[in-house]
């Protein structure tokens, strides 16, 4: 063991930066994911402005179409892989162990290992804006524009690669959460009654784990492709265009799952808080997430209807889409039946919550309308398709999360958010949101296809696009007073105490920021609502526990490897975007790197939990 | 609401909005037309029916004093009529729109009229597969007709397309008279048939993203009476009249002399062969040029040999030809370029 004081002294600091690149505890990494998500939020929300600027009126020449290319590939990239997903992870990182009565996930440098890969396949992506090589293909990388023949810069290569590192982060994430979520729940906390969230984050990691390897096969041999000239997609050498189509959406429309589901789980969890009751039709919910998860694999051609499949492939298609229309029927109807007989308090986390009904509403329903065919032949790539994910994945995804981080910010920080900016937040947003996106429908059905980056003024679509960049504006003063709700109440909210609206589970039992080992004692569950129950025996037992006796908790230390191991497999890929441009110092950092992470397994793999002699650091 | 608004818009259409889905002038287009209303009218009743009934729970059910939550926990019935009411919804708009798909597969009709749309970055082929002149090399077959960018169909005939691609995904799309179809490189596709019923210059565009000039890649659609068919079909395969004015003759010398013909075809002209660009046929008979993009007038056209690139970035082998160093053999001066556009604006039906 000599080996760690002579090397690099295994950190032991409770605080300071080392801390936080070394830390293994999920609430740390909760909030480091949380943290890099909303940053990630406000780079695609300028890309998104620009594009709002451009389409203001007809024939601007605010960018040229290479740049506005690059802004939508961009911001859907973006807002998909690096805001929502991992403000997804922010939530089950930081919440999942609080509230299945767990000390940790189970495999806590895996867990830091998720996060640094996450981080650093987005910065891998966006180095491609310091070459000025961007992406410019789109968020869903048709074949065979992204061949080299049709996109000759690194564009794609820094897409593609880039990809594959995220990918890592949520597949190692996926498997860490199953395991944990399976194996380290409380005595008595059964699955029927783990929060619904809680489900929804084991579903969706499911989905992830199924999901991502077919990316990840489509991505590799694009990889060969484009690296080693073979002929997966070359249409010239006889291959089918159509075999990066299925693969990319038997992986997309999943991940629109991924995407949408933690926010069901937010919203299933902040309705029975603010009404007072139960979450009506438990089963049904987490039933319907799972059959929706199931369905979601069954529906991918739903995107390919305009590419000549055929009746039959089409019709069984359509056929599939409209039955996963009833599992999400059976969510927002079971929502209504909890508000139903309430006492509905409006603070700010409702507020987003019915934000997130409504507008989720209307993108279903738009959803349903792409699967009827012959109506989808009119409305594929246009505006109207723009509309209807934004309503799902803004309207619905995003707003949901926001109820979130009403919810829970006094959890994380010990201070409230305040209410009369929260809800300022909310209606500013509710409305920006409305201006920005309803348009949208009508400028689809009047033929405005998306993705162009200008349009003639003979069209007739100038006032409307212009009213929907006004609307994005409001969204920006929304997110602005978000942030000045944000800091100012880190420095002066409202302490929170530990249960500040009276909920019901676990993660309320302990203080606000829990102690970093959650439970002084693991709690004994025997309900869905532990806190509701008369004898509050779960936070008594949590009350005690202030006092010193947490020595007797041994939690595991900081670890170095998972960031040097993330970043030596991200250098991997950076190696073989210079292989391209420099052979010899290409293979040489990939060699380097290739061994360092190589080092870092071995050293990950035999480092002990705890150093001995060591006292365990607490806070 | 949506519905409202939506409907509302449609009424806008046509004159103001000419890309409008909802204005339909064929049968197929007007089915979809039939489809997309009953969707939005069933939409439109489960979004009032959802909000009315969250609004009314959020009214009623508010926290006030002495309000006390009442504890359900859920109701099995509620949730069996929550599954069935929407599975009556689902085969109200499904049953329709799985017919429409199964109709879909229908064969053209024999006497249908076939076109074969061929996309490139960042324009469209038109080919009408047997109606061009005699194969030189194939006594007795006839080769396709050929133009660009404009689709001329006759009113009341059932129209035929199959799609192709030279190079990437591109979607073959006229709003007002037929849904989109990918046109997939290494494949044929089949657009649905349809008959176009009011006479009219159509719009036109491609609807997947292809790359950087994508929003720049559109065309027309012109219906007209079989007459007028007939007589452009003829006219595309007549060798063109000798040039009526000076500067069109000195505009022909130069669009051979500065190798526009390298890479544009125009029937009847020797040495007017290339294949690389558009055909320009009686480009003066055109309603627009560079894809659809802008008027056919003198104006336009000599800014597009000016300077295309500043008209639609990212074109592909053309050179802007006002902009070359002088020095290169391929400029043009503004009065070659006055010429130009007169020979190929003077090349019309009459």
């Amino acid at each position: 063991m000599a080996a760690y004081t002579e090397l690099l002294k295994r950190p032991v600091s409770p605080t300071g930066v080392w801390s936080w690149l070394t830390t293994v505890d999920h609430k740390r990494i909760g909030l480091l994911y949380g943290v890099t998500a909303l940053t990630m939020f406000f780079i695609g929300g300028i890309e998104a402005v620009i594009m709002r600027l451009q389409l203001a009126s007809s024939d601007q020449t605010l960018v040229s179409p290479e740049v506005y290319n690059q802004l939508f590939t961009m911001h859907g990239t973006t807002m998909i892989f690096m805001v929502i997903m991992p403000m997804g992870a922010a939530f089950f990182n930081y919440l999942i162990p609080l509230m299945i009565g767990a000390r940790d996930v189970a495999f806590p440098r895996l867990n830091a290992f998720s996060f640094w890969m996450f981080l650093f396949g987005t910065l891998l992506m966006h180095a491609s804006f310091l070459t000025m090589s961007a992406p410019a293909m789109g968020w869903f990388a048709y074949t065979p524009l992204t061949s080299l023949e049709f996109s000759p810069t690194s564009g794609v290569d820094y897409w593609v690669l880039g990809l594959q590192v995220l990918g890592i982060a949520s597949m190692a994430a996926a498997f860490n959460f199953v395991v944990t979520i399976i194996n380290l729940r409380a005595p008595g906390m059964t699955l029927m009654r783990m929060p619904v969230f809680a489900w929804m984050t084991l579903i969706i990691s499911f989905l992830l784990i199924f999901a991502f390897p077919v990316i990840t096969i489509a991505l590799t041999l694009l990889q060969f492709d484009r690296w080693v000239g073979t002929n997966f997609y070359n249409t010239a050498a006889g291959a089918d265009p159509l075999l990066w189509q299925h693969l990319f959406w038997v992986f997309g429309h999943p991940e629109v799952y991924i995407l949408i589901l933690p926010a069901m789980g937010i919203v299933s969890d902040v309705l029975p808080t603010f009404t007072r009751k139960p979450l009506f039709g438990y089963p049904a919910v987490v039933f319907a997430g799972v059959t929706i998860a199931f369905m979601g694999f069954g529906v991918w051609s739903h995107h390919m209807f305009t590419t000549g499949m055929g009746a039959w492939a089409n019709g069984v298609f359509s056929f599939a889409t409209m039955l996963i229309a009833l599992p999400t029927g059976i969510k927002v109807f079971n929502w209504l039946g909890t508000l139903w007989g309430g006492a509905i308090q409006f603070n700010t986390p409702l507020l987003f919550s019915i934000g997130f009904i409504t507008m989720f509403t209307l993108g279903g329903l738009s959803g349903v309308m792409h699967a009827i065919v012959p109506v989808d032949t009119q409305q594929q790539d246009t505006y109207f398709i723009v509309a209807h994910f934004h309503y799902v994945l803004f309207g619905g995804s995003l707003f949901g999360l926001m109820a979130g981080i009403y919810y829970w910010f006094p959890k994380m920080t010990g201070r409230m958010l305040n209410e009369g900016l929260g809800k300022l937040n909310f209606w500013l947003m509710l409305i920006g949101f409305n201006m920005t996106f309803f348009p949208m429908h009508i400028v689809g059905v009047l033929g405005m296809p998306r993705r162009i980056y200008t349009y003639g003024a003979d069209q007739g679509w100038d006032n409307m696009n212009m009213f929907m960049t006004i609307g994005s504006f409001v969204i920006v003063v929304s997110f602005l007073v978000f942030m000045v709700n944000v800091i100012r109440s880190l420095r002066s909210g409202e302490p929170a105490g530990d249960n500040p609206w009276g909920a019901a589970t676990l993660e309320w039992s302990i203080s606000s920021p829990p102690p970093h080992y959650n439970f002084i004692e693991i709690p004994t569950i025997t309900s869905r609502y532990p806190l509701w129950e008369k004898d509050h025996s779960v936070g008594a037992a949590q009350a005690h526990g202030h006092d010193d006796d947490s020595h007797a908790v041994h939690m595991p230390d900081p670890s170095y490897w998972p960031l040097v191991l993330s970043a030596g497999i991200t250098m991997l890929a950076g190696g073989l975007l210079i292989w391209k441009w420099h052979q010899i110092l290409g293979f040489t950092i990939i060699s380097v790197f290739g061994l360092l992470a190589l080092y870092a397994t071995y050293r990950w793999a035999f480092e002990p939990v705890n150093e001995p002699n060591h006292e365990e650091p607490h806070q | 609401m949506a519905g409202l608004l939506l409907l509302l818009a449609a009424a806008l259409s046509a004159c103001t909005n000419p890309q409008t889905t909802f204005s339909p002038k064929s049968d197929t287009a007007q089915s979809i037309q039939t489809l997309y209303l009953l969707v939005i009218v069933m939409a439109s009743i489960v979004m009032v029916g959802v909000f009315g009934v969250l609004g009314f729970a959020l009214f009623r059910f508010r926290d006030r004093p002495g309000r006390v939550a009442s504890q359900t926990h859920g109701n099995t019935k509620l949730e069996i009529i929550w599954t069935l009411l929407p599975v009556a919804i689902l085969v109200i708009i499904g049953a329709p729109a799985l017919i429409a798909v199964a109709g879909s597969a229908k064969a053209p009709d024999e006497d249908a009229l076939h076109i074969n749309v061929v996309g490139h970055q960042w324009w469209f082929e038109v080919q009408y597969p047997g109606m061009g002149p005699e194969d030189p090399n194939n006594p007795g077959e006839r080769l396709p007709l050929i133009t660009a960018n404009e689709v001329h169909l006759p009113i009341g005939r059932q129209i035929y397309v199959t799609l192709e691609s030279v190079d990437v995904i591109h979607s073959f799309w006229i709003p007002q008279l037929i849904g989109k179809t990918d046109m997939i490189p290494g494949t044929v596709n089949e657009l649905q048939t349809f008959t176009p019923q009011e006479v009219g210059a159509f719009y036109g565009q491609c609807a997947e993203f292809c790359g950087t000039a994508h929003a720049q890649m559109r065309f027309r659609a012109v219906v007209e009476s079989l007459g007028d068919f007939n007589e452009w079909a003829e006219a595309l395969q007549t060798a063109p009249a000798d040039p009526a004015s000076e500067l069109a003759a000195a505009g022909q010398t130069l669009f051979l002399a500065k190798g526009c013909v390298a890479c544009h075809t125009i029937y009847g002209m020797p040495g007017a062969a290339g294949k690389l660009g558009p055909d320009l046929t009686l480009l003066g008979d055109r309603r627009t040029i560079g894809a659809g993009i802008v008027d056919n007038t003198d104006e336009n056209l000599q800014q597009w040999i000016r300077d295309l690139q500043q008209m639609k970035p990212g074109t592909l082998h053309m050179p802007s030809f006002g902009t070359l160093p002088v020095e290169n053999p391929q400029h043009m001066s503004d009065a070659e370029i006055r010429a130009v556009s007169a020979f190929l604006r003077g090349m019309t039906l009459e």
